[in-house]
């Protein structure tokens, strides 16, 4: 009965009703967001960093961030000669160190992702150096051996799913793969496509299931990409393995002194500029989430507020026949628990939405029903608390005053 | 009406004596810088089964006292009785519990429900008072048929006359078997017709042993009760003859 009460508070009131229950389910929809983009942010980096432990990066100085740490090292260009010399020291893992070539095809879906399509020109035979053991999808995570010798024949390219997708509409053949916003068209492995005028041939699809940088590559042979780049004797970056994994630090400091117009970066540098990066990108994202919050709040206390300032004659009545306190406090926390629970079945569904529209094939990836059901959990909670003041103000109603109400 | 409800399994215990009484009943009001007293040491006694009216002028003191009697005020002096028991010392939630178990009220201005239905108005008190569902639903529609209203249990207030109005509003306030029902002005927004058919319910009412109190400002209606007061400046005096 009471909750007949308050379900008929809240139809009477209809367009209010929508309007809280809208405002909140954007609070709901993009705490959701933001937490499932930070989370997602973070496990990536995660994801990207396991990749290159131990790993060295050697790029040009760079007055990008801070640290002077670009990741991946686009504006970054070292002479060949000087990455072949490092490159042929005994103490270098050949097959898992390369020098290497970037470029961005396409920008990034987000702030703080790698670009949607990114080039990375590897040598043949040193994949690994890079893509680490990622697996193919489809067709190979190998560039064929001898292939960028091969006269008028296209280089071939190994494409993330992204980059896979992006490059769909230019390429002869596409195959279509499940995903989780449904099926999507993607570079179909042997067939030929167009990167700035060169012709290419598409020989795999990594797995989706890597990490952002993994998924964006466009790998080809490195002389492939620095034709392509006009990069007649530089590289972008080395990436280089030592033998033995104790040895990184000592190869560290050997090439340190030896190129000392070079930055030699460790996996651990790498990870920890890497991460002042994202702190910086995440406290920005605490500051929204938390806004949303307070606004989920501060709507639900001036609604009901408002609620139980309009009912004094029908909260008077129900202290003058009797009500008890709890009642008429369980009346407004159940109102307000109403709104919040609608506003949740409002914005979930759109976080979903967004996520996906925003994030394409990564939205399964990153969506987490741990993170809608904090969400929901701790909005509700907070609109339920935000409800106490209205329902101490109800408990206050003078029923004399609500009997001579009007 | 007496057979509208089931015998409640323990009565409460009552003390012989006057079911409600009122001792040495002063109240206060600040208006602006100044005191108004409006309810001057009363003095009253109501007996199980009595039909009180007290009628006077606007403004007299009627509704303070009313409000006194019922809980829903505390006096500035003085002392309300219910069922033997002094009510000064009770918190607001023991004075809820009282005016919910004991104290049926009956408003001037019917003061429903608007978003329950004729049905749920009288189930709600019901509800607060801890019946179970099928109990009070049964209860409450036999309420309603009982003052005439059997056709209207899902009607919303809104779409109900003034007399069928108060007529809800007589079976909430007697739903919980009151020791008393308090009457504010029942009458005071119907027309003659529907005031009196209002009357003649609280009669019969009086008759199946319910002990009514009733203020009002019509000599006529005040006539029909067993024991008629008059107030007049905060002070109540007992009418032996025919109010003017």
């Amino acid at each position: 009965m009471l909750l007949s009460v308050v379900s008929g508070n809240l139809l009477s009131k209809k367009l209010r009703t929508l309007l809280t229950v809208a405002g909140f389910g954007v609070c709901v929809n993009l705490h959701i967001v933001v937490t499932t983009v930070m989370r997602f942010i973070s496990e990536d980096l995660d994801m990207q960093m396991q990749r290159f432990t131990g790993r060295l990066v050697i790029q040009s100085r760079s007055a990008a961030g801070t640290t002077g740490i670009e990741w991946p090292p686009i504006s970054s260009s070292i002479p060949l000669e000087v990455v072949e010399r490092v490159l042929a020291s005994d103490r270098v893992q050949h097959s898992e160190s390369t020098a290497v070539s970037f470029a961005v095809l396409a920008p990034p879906p987000f702030a703080t992702a790698p670009p949607e399509a990114l080039v990375v020109g590897l040598e043949i035979g040193r994949e690994d150096a890079f893509l680490a053991g990622a697996p193919a999808m489809l067709g190979t995570n190998r560039l064929p051996t001898g292939s960028s010798a091969a006269e008028h024949e296209p280089a071939p390219v190994i494409l993330g799913v992204l980059a896979a997708r992006y490059l769909a509409a230019q390429a002869s053949a596409t195959t279509e793969v499940k995903s989780p916003i449904g099926p999507i068209a993607l570079a179909a492995p042997g067939s030929d496509l167009e990167i700035r005028g060169t012709p290419f041939r598409v020989v795999g699809i990594i797995a989706p299931e890597t990490n952002q940088l993994l998924r964006s590559c466009v790998v080809m042979p490195l002389e492939s990409a620095r034709a392509l780049l006009g990069q007649t004797e530089t590289v972008s970056a080395a990436i280089v393995t030592p033998r033995r994994t104790q040895d990184i630090a000592e190869l560290e400091a050997e090439l340190e002194a030896s190129h000392p117009a070079l930055m030699v970066i460790s996996d651990k540098q790498l990870t920890a500029s890497a991460r002042q990066l994202l702190d910086r990108t995440q406290q920005f994202f605490r500051v929204v989430r938390w806004t949303a919050v307070v606004v989920a709040a501060l709507l639900i206390t001036v609604v009901m507020f408002v609620a139980v300032l309009e009912r004094t004659k029908e909260l008077g009545t129900l202290r003058a026949i009797g009500a008890p306190g709890s009642a008429i406090t369980g009346m407004i926390l159940a109102e307000a628990l109403l709104v919040a629970l609608a506003g949740s079945a409002l914005g979930v569904p759109i976080s979903r939405f967004v996520i996906t529209k925003a994030l394409g094939p990564d939205a399964a990836a990153i969506r987490s029903r741990r993170i809608e059901a904090q969400s929901v959990g701790l909005l509700t909670l907070l609109g339920l608390v935000a409800a106490i003041l209205p329902a101490a103000r109800a408990l206050r109603v003078d029923p004399i005053v609500a009997l001579r109400y009007e | 009406m007496a057979w509208l409800w089931p015998k409640r399994k323990s009565q409460p215990k009552r003390e012989a004596g006057p079911v409600l009484a009122a001792r040495g009943l002063s109240r206060n009001f600040r208006v602006g810088a100044s005191d108004v007293q409006a309810l001057r040491a009363v003095n009253l006694d109501v007996q199980a089964g009595d039909f009180v009216a007290v009628v006077g002028p606007s403004g007299s003191g009627k509704s303070t006292l009313l409000h006194l009697l019922g809980l829903i005020d505390s006096p500035s002096r003085g002392e309300v009785r219910l069922q033997g028991e002094a009510t000064g010392q009770l918190s607001e939630e023991a004075r809820a519990k009282r005016r919910l178990s004991t104290v049926g009220f009956i408003f001037q201005t019917f003061n429903l429900l608007y978003s329950l239905t004729t049905r749920e108005n009288v189930e709600i008190v019901l509800q607060l008072a801890g019946i179970p569902k099928g109990e009070r639903r049964k209860r409450a529609e036999a309420l309603l048929r009982a003052v005439g209203l059997g056709d209207r249990l899902q009607h919303r207030p809104a779409s109900l006359s003034g007399g069928e109005r108060q007529r809800v509003a007589i079976a909430r306030a007697i739903a919980n078997q009151p020791a008393v029902l308090l009457a504010d002005e029942p009458t005071g927004n119907l027309d003659s017709k529907t005031g009196e058919e209002v009357v003649a319910l609280l009669e019969e009412l009086n008759a199946g042993g319910q002990t009514v109190v009733m203020v009002t400002h019509n000599t006529a209606l005040a006539r029909r009760a067993k024991r008629v007061f008059a107030m007049r400046d905060g002070e109540l005096h007992e009418v032996t003859e025919e109010p003017t």
